[in-house]
Order: C-alpha cells, then sequence, then structure tokens
C-alpha cells in the first residue's frame, strides 16, 4: 500500500469529519437538528457512515490493488503487513482493496434493495390504510402469511427458481422480503392520518384518493418510513452476509462484504484476517445506521422526548 | 374470549395452510431434482429417474398437490428423499434441539437484556450507561454467524474452554444421566446459544432502557419516590412491572425468530436443529421434507403471536379484546 | 432427546448426588475410537443407500463374501481375502462356488446361509429396490444355492474382473428380518435405522445429525474387534471435523483436505497421520454438445484444437500448489491415485501458452477489438464455467482457472451453483464447461466406460465425448485383457489417445491424509476404504484414556 493510498483514507476521514462537523453545525440551529445531535452516538454513526460511503465513492484512489487481480498465487494467505493493511485472502487478492471495492457493492446493494423494499411497502400500507376493507384484508392477511414463513427460507427457495440469478433479481429479492415490516407500519400511520381534518378538508375540496395519499397523507408518515429505511439497510447487509455463507449473495468475483466472509471462513483457523475485517465493516456500518435510526426516531418524532 | 380464540385460531390454520401450499408450489418449481447422492458421487441418471417416479415427479404439480393435501390431512408428512425415513421423524428428532437452543438463547436474551436494560437505565448518562449502550449497539450490529465463527475461534480453538460443536460428548454422555453429563451439556450449549442470545440481548437491553427511562418520568413512579421508597425498590418494583408489559409481545415476535434465525448458528455449531434440516433439504430439493418444516415452523410462529396476544391481554387490563 | 429437556431437574438431582459413570475397562479390549467427519449416512442399509459415507459404517456391520486384499489387485481371484466365505472353487470358467464360513452368525444368532447369500443378489438386482450398484452385477446370469452353506453364481460370459464383480460391491443380507419388507419399501425400511448385521460390529445407536455408536461384537468369528467402541461424530464442514479432531473432541479424521489442516494437524503432537492413496480426480471437462441440445455440437468446444489450446494454456501444477499444496498430484489423465492404471509416464499435452496462443490465432481467435478478450467474426471466445457451491475446492479452481485463461485472452464466467442443481445440469448437459469430480472404485473398468466412452451418453458422461479407438481400447482393456500387465498397456495406449482429443483438463488426483490419535496402534488403511480393517487397530493397555475406559 502506497503512501498515495494512505492519503486517501486519510482523506476520507477528514471527509467524514468535516461532513459530521457542518451537519452539526446547521443542525444546531433546529430543533430537530439539535434532537438528533444530543443522542450520543449520532455523530460516530453519521462519521462512519460517511466515512465508508467516501472509501466506497473513492475505492481507485484507497485501493492498492484492482479488487480481484490475484497477486501472487503461489503465495496466497498473507497476513497484515505494510503492503497489505488487512493482509491476503486465499486466493492472494488484497482484502483491503476488496473491502472498498466491496463497500460500492455491498453498500448499493442495501441502498438498492432498501428503495424497493421501502416503495413497495409505503405502495402497500398506504393502500391498505387508505382504502381499508377488503383491500385492507386482503393485503394484510397476506403479510400475516409471508411474516409466518422464515425469511431465509423464503429465500432459498426463491433464489432457486432461477438457474442463473442475475444481481438485479437478488437486489430485487432481498427488496420484495423486506417490506413487510414498513407496510405494517406505514398502513397504522395512514389509518390514524385518514381521520385527520385536513385530510376531510382535502377530501371535501374534491382532492382524489391519489392526491389525498400522495400529498397529504404520507408527507405525515414520512418520520417512521425513514427511520425504517435507515434500519432497513443494515437488516440487508446483514442477509446478504448470511445467504452468502450460505453459498449465494452476490455472485463472485465480484466483491461484496458477505462473499468476503464466505470466501475466507474456511480459513478462519489459519488466516482469520480475510472473514474478520469484512465481519467488522459490516458490524460497523449496520451499527452507524442503528445510531442513526435511533437518533432520527428521537428528532422526527415530536411524541418522544429524547433521552 | 372464548370466540376470539376460536377466530384467531381459524385465522391461524389458514395462515399455515396458504404457507405450506406457497412452499410446496415453489419448492417444486425450483430447478434441479431431488435425487440422494452425494457431493462427488451422484447417482447413474436411470437410478435417479426410478426414484423421482417414486416420488411422483412425473405427475402434473396440481396432483401431487392434491396428493400431498391428501395425505397431510390424514396427518401424514410423506416420507423424505434424502434422508429415507418419515418426514414426521426427522422433524420430531431435530424439534427437541432446536427449541432447547432456542430457549437457552431466550434466557440469555431476556435475562441479560433486562439486567443491562435496567441498570443502563439507573445510571443514565453516566459512563457505564454510555459505554454498555455503545457495546450494545455494536453487537446488536453484527451479522449473527460472524459472531459464532469468532467465537468459535477464540474460545473453542485459541483456547479450548468451550467444545467445538454438537449437542454433546458421546463417549463420557451418551445420554444425560448424572449431573456431570448435565454439566458437560449446559457446556456444549453456551456457545450457541451465547452466539443466538447476545444479539437479541443487545436489542432487548437498548429496548428496556428506552422503555424504563420512559416509565421512571410518569406520575406514579414520581409518587413513589416522594414516598421515600428506596431507588432500588422504585425500579425494580414499581416501575419494572409497567416496563415489562410490551415484552410479551417482544417474546411472541422474538420466539420464531430464534426458532427459524438459527439455521446459520446451527451450522456453526454443528447443531442438528430445524434450521440444518431445512435448509439441507431445500437444497438436496427434498420437497416433502421442505414443506413438513414449513408447515412446522409456520405453526410455531403463528402460535407464538397467539399466545403473546393471549398473554397480553391477561396482563393488561386496558387491552379489551373483542367479543370478550 | 427429551432427556435434554429435563436437565434442570438433573442439576437438582446432582445436590442429592448422582451416579458417576466409572472408568473401569482394563485390558486389550476397551478401546473407543471417535471418528469426526462431515458426511452423514442416509440409511444403514447397503443395497439402498445414496451416499459415499455410509459405507464407512455399514462395512463394519455388514461382510461381504471375499474382499481385496492389500495389493488392491481386481483382476482374477487370487488377491482377494476370504470373509463369509471360507474358499471358494470355479467348476467351470463361468461358474464360481463359494463355501461360507460356518461359524458366521448373525448378530440376533441366526448361522449366515447360503440362502442369505442368493437373497442378497435378488434384492441388489431388483429394479424395484432401486440399487445403484445394480449395473455393476449385470454379468452374473444366477445365483442359486447347493446347500446351506454353499452357493454358486454363473456368469453370462468370461473376463478378468468377473470375482471382483461378484464379491466387491454386495454386502450379505439377513434374509430372514429382510424378507417381509416389500421390496419397493427398502428405501426407507426401519430396519436401515437400526441394523443387525454380521461384522465385527454391532450397531448401537445413531442420533441424526449428531452421531453413530457401534459396539464391537466379542464373539466375532474372525477375530475379536480391539477397539470396543465406534462413535462417528458428523459436523457440516469438514474444516470443523479438524477442528473437533485438533480439540481432543476426537481421534480420527478420514482425510484432512486441505494443506492448511494437514499443517494443523501435524503441529499436533497427539497426532499421527498416515497417507493413502486418493480415489477422487477432479478435472474441467467440455461439453462437446450444444448446452441442452445433444443433437448438435458445441459451437466452441466440439472443436478439437481449441480444446488442445486450453488445455495447454493451464498450468496445472501452479492451480495444484495454490490449492493444495502436495495433498494430491496432476493426474496423467482421467484417472484417480487409487487406479492401478496410474502411471505418470503416460503422455499428455504440455503446458505450452505460447503453444496455446500460437494455435488460437491460428484458429481465427484473435483480439481484433483490444479488449484484452480474444474475438471471431465478432463473437468473443467466452464460456461459462458450471461449479457447485458446495465445494471449497472447486470454488478455489474455478477463479484460479478464470484468471488464468484471461491471462490467454479467453473470458471464463463462473455459474457458481448449489449441488442439487448442479447435479441437474450436468447430468442434462446445460452447461458449456464443468468442474467436476469423480470417486472412483479400485478398477477403472465400469467408472471410465461410464464416463469417458459412448457407453456412458445419457449415464456419467457429461460432455459427451467418444473416439471409436478410445472405446476400442477400452473394451479390449475390460473383456480380454489376460494378466495386469498387458492390460495395463492397453488402458495406457487409450488414455493416451483420449489426451490428445483434451475432452478436459485433468486438474487433479487427491492424495488423502488421515490423521489418527497417537495411542492408537497397528493402524493399516486400505486405500479404497479406509476402515475396511479397522477391526485390527488397537489401543495398547497402557495408553488407554478415562475415555476409553469409561463404563456405560
Amino acid at each position: 500500500m502506497s503512501a498515495w493510498n494512505w492519503l486517501a483514507v486519510g482523506g476520507a476521514a477528514v471527509v467524514a469529519l468535516v461532513v459530521v462537523a457542518e451537519t452539526r453545525r446547521r443542525g444546531l440551529k433546529s430543533i430537530r437538528g439539535r434532537r438528533f445531535f444530543r443522542h450520543p452516538t449520532a455523530a460516530p454513526g453519521v462519521f462512519v457512515l460517511v466515512f465508508f460511503v467516501t472509501i466506497a465513492a473513492a475505492a481507485p484512489l484507497v485501493a492498492p490493488y484492482p479488487p480481484n487481480v490475484q497477486i501472487d498465487v503461489d503465495h496466497p494467505d498473507q497476513p497484515p503487513s505494510a503492503q497489505f493493511p488487512l493482509g491476503t485472502d486465499p486466493l492472494s487478492r488484497d482484502v483491503w482493496s476488496r473491502l472498498a471495492y466491496g463497500a460500492r457493492v455491498s453498500l448499493s446493494i442495501g441502498a438498492l434493495a432498501m428503495i424497493v423494499a421501502v416503495t413497495v411497502g409505503v405502495a402497500v400500507g398506504a393502500v391498505a390504510g387508505y382504502f381499508r376493507g377488503w383491500v385492507d384484508t386482503a393485503l394484510m392477511r397476506f403479510v400475516d402469511v409471508t411474516l409466518a414463513m422464515p425469511r431465509i427460507f423464503v429465500f432459498l427457495m426463491a433464489v432457486a427458481l432461477w438457474e442463473r440469478l442475475p444481481l438485479w433479481v437478488l437486489v430485487l429479492l432481498i427488496g420484495l422480503t423486506g417490506w413487510f415490516a414498513t407496510g405494517r407500519l406505514v398502513r397504522a400511520e395512514v389509518l390514524s392520518l385518514r381521520e385527520r381534518d385536513y385530510v376531510a378538508a382535502a377530501r371535501a375540496l374534491g382532492a382524489g384518493s391519489a392526491r389525498i395519499i400522495f400529498r397529504h397523507v404520507l408527507p405525515n408518515a414520512s418520520a417512521p418510513i425513514i427511520v425504517s429505511a435507515a434500519l432497513g439497510i443494515g437488516n440487508v447487509l446483514l442477509l446478504e452476509a448470511g445467504l452468502s455463507f450460505l453459498g449465494f449473495g452476490v455472485p463472485s468475483p465480484a466483491p461484496s462484504w458477505g462473499n468476503m466472509i464466505a470466501d475466507g471462513w474456511h480459513k478462519m483457523a489459519v488466516a482469520p484476517w480475510s472473514a474478520t475485517f469484512p465481519g467488522v465493516a459490516i458490524s460497523l456500518v449496520v451499527m452507524g445506521l442503528n445510531a442513526v435510526g435511533d437518533a432520527l426516531r428521537d428528532a422526527l418524532d415530536p411524541r418522544r422526548e429524547g433521552p | 374470549m372464548a370466540t376470539w380464540l376460536m377466530r384467531r385460531l381459524v385465522a391461524s390454520i389458514a395462515i399455515v395452510f396458504a404457507v405450506v401450499t406457497i412452499t410446496f408450489f415453489v419448492v417444486h418449481l425450483a430447478h434441479g431434482r431431488p435425487c440422494g447422492g452425494g457431493d462427488v458421487q451422484p447417482l447413474p441418471p436411470d437410478v435417479c429417474d426410478r426414484v423421482c417416479r417414486r416420488f411422483g415427479c412425473d405427475d402434473p404439480l396440481p396432483v401431487q398437490y392434491a396428493k400431498y393435501l391428501g395425505r397431510l390431512v390424514q396427518g401424514d408428512l410423506g416420507e423424505s428423499i434424502g434422508l429415507h425415513r418419515p418426514v414426521a421423524d426427522a422433524l420430531a428428532d431435530a424439534i427437541p434441539n432446536t427449541f432447547t437452543l432456542a430457549l437457552a438463547a431466550l434466557v440469555i436474551d431476556f435475562g441479560l437484556g433486562l439486567a443491562l436494560g435496567i441498570y443502563q437505565a439507573a445510571r443514565e448518562r453516566r459512563i457505564a450507561d454510555i459505554a454498555l449502550g455503545n457495546i450494545a449497539l455494536f453487537v446488536n450490529s453484527m451479522p449473527t454467524f460472524w459472531l459464532g465463527l469468532v467465537l468459535l475461534l477464540l474460545f473453542a480453538e485459541r483456547h479450548h474452554w468451550f467444545p467445538v460443536g454438537g449437542p454433546g460428548d458421546p463417549v463420557m454422555c451418551p445420554r444425560i444421566d448424572s449431573p456431570r453429563c448435565a454439566i458437560d451439556f449446559v457446556w456444549h450449549l453456551t456457545l450457541p446459544a451465547l452466539t443466538l442470545g447476545l444479539v437479541g440481548a443487545a436489542a432487548t437491553a437498548r429496548y428496556q432502557r428506552a422503555t424504563m427511562l420512559e416509565v421512571i418520568r410518569q406520575d406514579y413512579v414520581r409518587t413513589a419516590r416522594a414516598k421515600g421508597l428506596r431507588e432500588q425498590r422504585v425500579l425494580l418494583v414499581h416501575a419494572l412491572r409497567n416496563a415489562l408489559l410490551p415484552f410479551i409481545t417482544l417474546f411472541g415476535l422474538s420466539f420464531p425468530f430464534l426458532l427459524t434465525g438459527a439455521v446459520l448458528v446451527e451450522t456453526v455449531f454443528a447443531w442438528p436443529g430445524m434450521g440444518r434440516l431445512a435448509v439441507t433439504a431445500i437444497f438436496q430439493r427434498d420437497y416433502p421434507v421442505v414443506t413438513g418444516a414449513a408447515l412446522v415452523t409456520s405453526t410455531m410462529v403463528v402460535l407464538g403471536n397467539l399466545i403473546a396476544d393471549a398473554l397480553y391481554a391477561i396482563a393488561d387490563p386496558r387491552i379489551r379484546v373483542r367479543g370478550a | 432427546m427429551t432427556d435434554r429437556l429435563a436437565v434442570f431437574a438433573l442439576v437438582g438431582l446432582a445436590l442429592v448426588g448422582g451416579c458417576e459413570r466409572k472408568p473401569t475397562c482394563a485390558g486389550e479390549y476397551c478401546g473407543t475410537l471417535v471418528i469426526a467427519t462431515a458426511g452423514e449416512p442416509d440409511i444403514l442399509l447397503p443395497p439402498v443407500s445414496e451416499v459415499a459415507p455410509t459405507r464407512d459404517v455399514t462395512d463394519q456391520l455388514f461382510l461381504k463374501l471375499a474382499d481385496l486384499g492389500p495389493s488392491g489387485n481386481t483382476i482374477g481371484d487370487e488377491d482377494f481375502q476370504p470373509q463369509l466365505a471360507e474358499r471358494w472353487e470355479w467348476d467351470t470358467p463361468t461358474t464360481l462356488v463359494f463355501h461360507l464360513d460356518r461359524r458366521a452368525h448373525w448378530q440376533d444368532g441366526p448361522p449366515v446361509t447360503a440362502a442369505d447369500v442368493a437373497f442378497t443378489y435378488d434384492v441388489y438386482t431388483d429394479s424395484l429396490v432401486n440399487s445403484s450398484s445394480r449395473t455393476t452385477l449385470r454379468h452374473i446370469a444366477a445365483v442359486t444355492t447347493r446347500d446351506s452353506l454353499t452357493v454358486v453364481f454363473r456368469f453370462r460370459q468370461r473376463y478378468p474382473e468377473m470375482f471382483y464383480d461378484a464379491v466387491y460391491q454386495m454386502r450379505i443380507m439377513p434374509a430372514h428380518l429382510l424378507r417381509e419388507v416389500p421390496r419397493d419399501q427398502w428405501r426407507s425400511a426401519p430396519f436401515g435405522r437400526a441394523p443387525v448385521g454380521d461384522g465385527p460390529y454391532r450397531f448401537v445407536s445413531w442420533k441424526a445429525g449428531e452421531s453413530i455408536e457401534l459396539a464391537a461384537d466379542s464373539t466375532f468369528f474372525l477375530g475379536r474387534p480391539h477397539l470396543r467402541r465406534v462413535i462417528w461424530r458428523y459436523t457440516p464442514d469438514q474444516s470443523v471435523a479438524v477442528t473437533q479432531l485438533i480439540a481432543g473432541d476426537a481421534d480420527a479424521v478420514e482425510v484432512l483436505v486441505t494443506p492448511d489442516n494437514v499443517k494443523r494437524a501435524r503441529a499436533d503432537s497427539q497426532l499421527t497421520l498416515y497417507p493413502y492413496k486418493g480415489a477422487q480426480y477432479g478435472y474441467l471437462g467440455f461439453n462437446l454438445a450444444a448446452p441442452g441440445d445433444t443433437t448438435k455440437p458445441h459451437p466452441l468446444f466440439a472443436d478439437r484444437d481449441l480444446r488442445r489450446a486450453l488445455a495447454m494454456a493451464t498450468d496445472r501444477q501452479r492451480l495444484l500448489r495454490n490449492v493444495w499444496e502436495d495433498l494430491a498430484k496432476v493426474p496423467p489423465g482421467p484417472m484417480s491415485q487409487l487406479w492401478w492404471i496410474w502411471a505418470p509416464e503416460i503422455r499428455e499435452l504440455p503446458y505450452d501458452t505460447a503453444q496455446a496462443g500460437r494455435l488460437l490465432t491460428r484458429l481465427g481467435w484473435t483480439d481484433s477489438d483490444g479488449d484484452g478478450i480474444r474475438d471471431k467474426d465478432g463473437h468473443p471466445l467466452a464460456f461459462r464455467l458450471l461449479v457447485p457451491t458446495s465445494s471449497f475446492v472447486r470454488h478455489q479452481y474455478a477463479r484460479l482457472l478464470q484468471e488464468q485463461y484471461r491471462a490467454i485472452g479467453v473470458d471464463v464466467q463462473l455459474d457458481e451453483v448449489e449441488f442439487s442443481l448442479f447435479n441437474a445440469r450436468s447430468r442434462g448437459g446445460k452447461f458449456d464447461a464443468v468442474l467436476n469430480v469423480w470417486t472412483t472404485d479400485p478398477t477403472p473398468s465400469s467408472g471410465f466406460p461410464q464416463t469417458w466412452t459412448q457407453a456412458g451418453f445419457g449415464q456419467l458422461n457429461y460432455g459427451r465425448y467418444s473416439n471409436p479407438a478410445v472405446d476400442r481400447l477400452v473394451e479390449q482393456a475390460v473383456a480380454s485383457a489376460a494378466s495386469r500387465e498387458q492390460a495395463r498397456r492397453v488402458w495406457r495406449t487409450a488414455i493416451e489417445t483420449l489426451n490428445q482429443d483434451a475432452p478436459g483438463v485433468f486438474l487433479y488426483a487427491t492424495e488423502n491424509i488421515a490423521a489418527i490419535h497417537k495411542r492408537i496402534t497397528d493402524v493399516t488403511i486400505r486405500p479404497d476404504s479406509w476402515l475396511a480393517l479397522l477391526r485390527t487397530w488397537r489401543i495398547p493397555a497402557d495408553r488407554l484414556t478415562d475415555r476409553d475406559r469409561v463404563e456405560r
């Protein structure tokens, strides 16, 4: 690893620090911002997330090697050193470089799958909550059924429906098996919001259902949606890791943190670094997301008093 | 109450039925055929075809489904393709293992979680609270199986403090019939249960801390304090009782997770439970085992929810059950 | 199992004072052997079992008529050793008469009789039972009994390995316990989970997913086994099995598989390592037919020169060093080290990337658009490689190959699929190339034709390679070779011809290393079945541990 790479990593840390400082400075001007940053873990959480996103974006700068290059297949499993800060894996690829490029893959899968899940969850929740009646019953019974099936089983079976699983299908599947909680949450919010006076007023003025849902109901239900999205990305990362461990997940050689663990765990006893570091990375990012999610919940929910 | 229970029961049966149906079709539509054989010694194709025919692979899917339901209503879960035995037997072997692990994990989850949560609430914003809060946040963010791998590496391989896997020592303790073997059993259970329980305990602790803090600010706690009761008593008796209520729901939600979320932990620790059985069956396209496992797990999930709801209704007078 | 739930009650009992197991056994016959392994049997009933690990257990329970000797010679009958049959003779060149040992008996009492043998043959060849060894018995016309201890095998023709076919696959079954089981119910007969045999060990218990325990039969007629208990512990992964071994939770592991495991085991002073010949070979197989349509040729791999170029571009030694270090050899053709036709001097295509590159260029594959991948008529030189996710070794090989081929301008995409899908796709010919492994019998006579000649079409010849010259030579070696030396020469010519056609790239042939606790002595391992001689292994009386001496 060259001085340039170290400099780039330092740069990423500086970027993250600056972002934290700046958002904090601006945030403290508003009540919500103050509530957000009153959370002791909020600022570190933002720092971790921004740091990893920067690393992902700047992967070519921070990574000394391309992610898939097999540096010296005659000498795999090198321990961490100045040349390989996190060691090399069983295929003699640089773990740090894969971690940096893997951040791209893992974080974008997390974000994309969450967008799918939130979109579907919001749509179903809003429709069920707003229209009520048999639509609500049908949708909610469906959610009951799916919640009674272990997610990982559903996933394993669904994966086998494809002979060769494209990455976008994987993302879609993760999203489509992850919206149930959001759906219920949004439904509950909508059920209570639709009875409010301003909604009744809008209806009296002749606004259509779609307009009422999108203009009046959903914006007011956004707080729990944002929070559940933040927590949901973390769940996707954990799920991807579990699936990779079972032999699914992102097809190789593309690095994802999940399949890095899967590649390395056979050698846990002799070369623990190649499975340990991606696990730490997942834990850190999920921790950041949880911290930010907690803080957001307090900041956005007027009924709660933050700690 | 009786009608409420009846309605819930009917709904539960409908849910289980739907789960079995969906599972049946999805697993049959999956690519690949069931056909015993090991990793490196597949069966000759003609042998494989006869195996498949025996299990009705050639019938159209609706016919297979009808036949399966026909047997199911008679209480017959069918015969496993890969395990060469009735599905019911295979499940009966695995369920107690899963239950033991889940119960142990639950004890750690709630025991440790509650204790930490209360302790943190009592030490609010002091160093102990903040440190524990951060640790809990980190543990709660780990992939469970990865935590298992790390624990295994540290405590079984590097230092032989715990066994490497399996539910017991087959030489000294083939049965649990002496105190020594009971200890051996607990010793084998510790790491997998910790792995499964710690992540939950971290979540429980965070949750419990928040509820405790909310409750502490309520009037009746203030009253109790004003009466001059000792802080410990205020926290443990007055506040805790009310803060516990949501846990019944949490229990209903987390018990099924412990049953099924154990898949990866079971693999890491060689624990012969339901999760491993089901995942292997999905890989081998052992259709009867997959549907059987889906039946059992979904039944446990709906039962868990049902029990939680019932407990909640009994415990909290504010909740009125319709029809009660 | 339910007793586990009562554990807390027992903890209470402990205070009152419970009964402890006392280590009291002393002498020559006390040992306990715990074997850690990743493969669990499916059913302890040899005719219907479909997985390889079953054999380790059932070979301690059920005897064959005769078994392979230490030489491993499968031709003729000279090198076979008596088991159930104390002797045999040939009435005519196609009539083989076995005389059973009158001391042999089933563990529930009755003697083993000729009727049991005839019954067993009948079961193995019954299509309702659907035994996977049925084809190996196809040359036998009939098995009849002459008297209660004499059984007669009649063959359809005379050939070098007729004796091997008669005895090697069949484990004799107890007719008095299994006659009533309907033939189509054998597959899941309850007997298979609580078997009664005639071998050196008898069945004690089977905890699904956990362990199987056998106990020595002290009255065993060929000699009392020294180890009185054998226990298999099952884990989902072989590296966990090795960890159990090193942690002292187990005494033996059949194969260490990876160099890391060997290093770990070597570092443990409690263990002794026993190398023996491996029965597996792994290869990159090309599909000569179009994927999913056996009537059309494959757009790339029907071209012999292209296959040869790829074979020459593969640095097999380098791949081997990364994955296996010295735990495997590069095979000189499609063969395992177990096969007696193994010979390093068999000629192969050389490793020569320059020549491979020139050959590709001559075939019209050049990198005309400068993307690093060769192309012809607008098509890139690209194919998909089918790999099972269940195998760490093949996973590793696939990705190393991907990089090696990229270096000569060939683009390889991996299809990593779970095992049942891998099986279905390779069987159905739905692949361009496949990373496959075969576990072989001790002789190539039935496995080789099934996998590399026309006879294997629709069977295990997934890539549909066939060369009439090879087919003819193989037929000659199997059917008429008079001696092992003569057969070896014919085999060699056949394999050299095949190597020139490059139907695959033969990557590795395993070399096994078993790791066994050093207190166990007199360990002999027969490569085709590592526990075949288990009853002679022993633990000297002065080396017994509490685990050996504990009473149940």
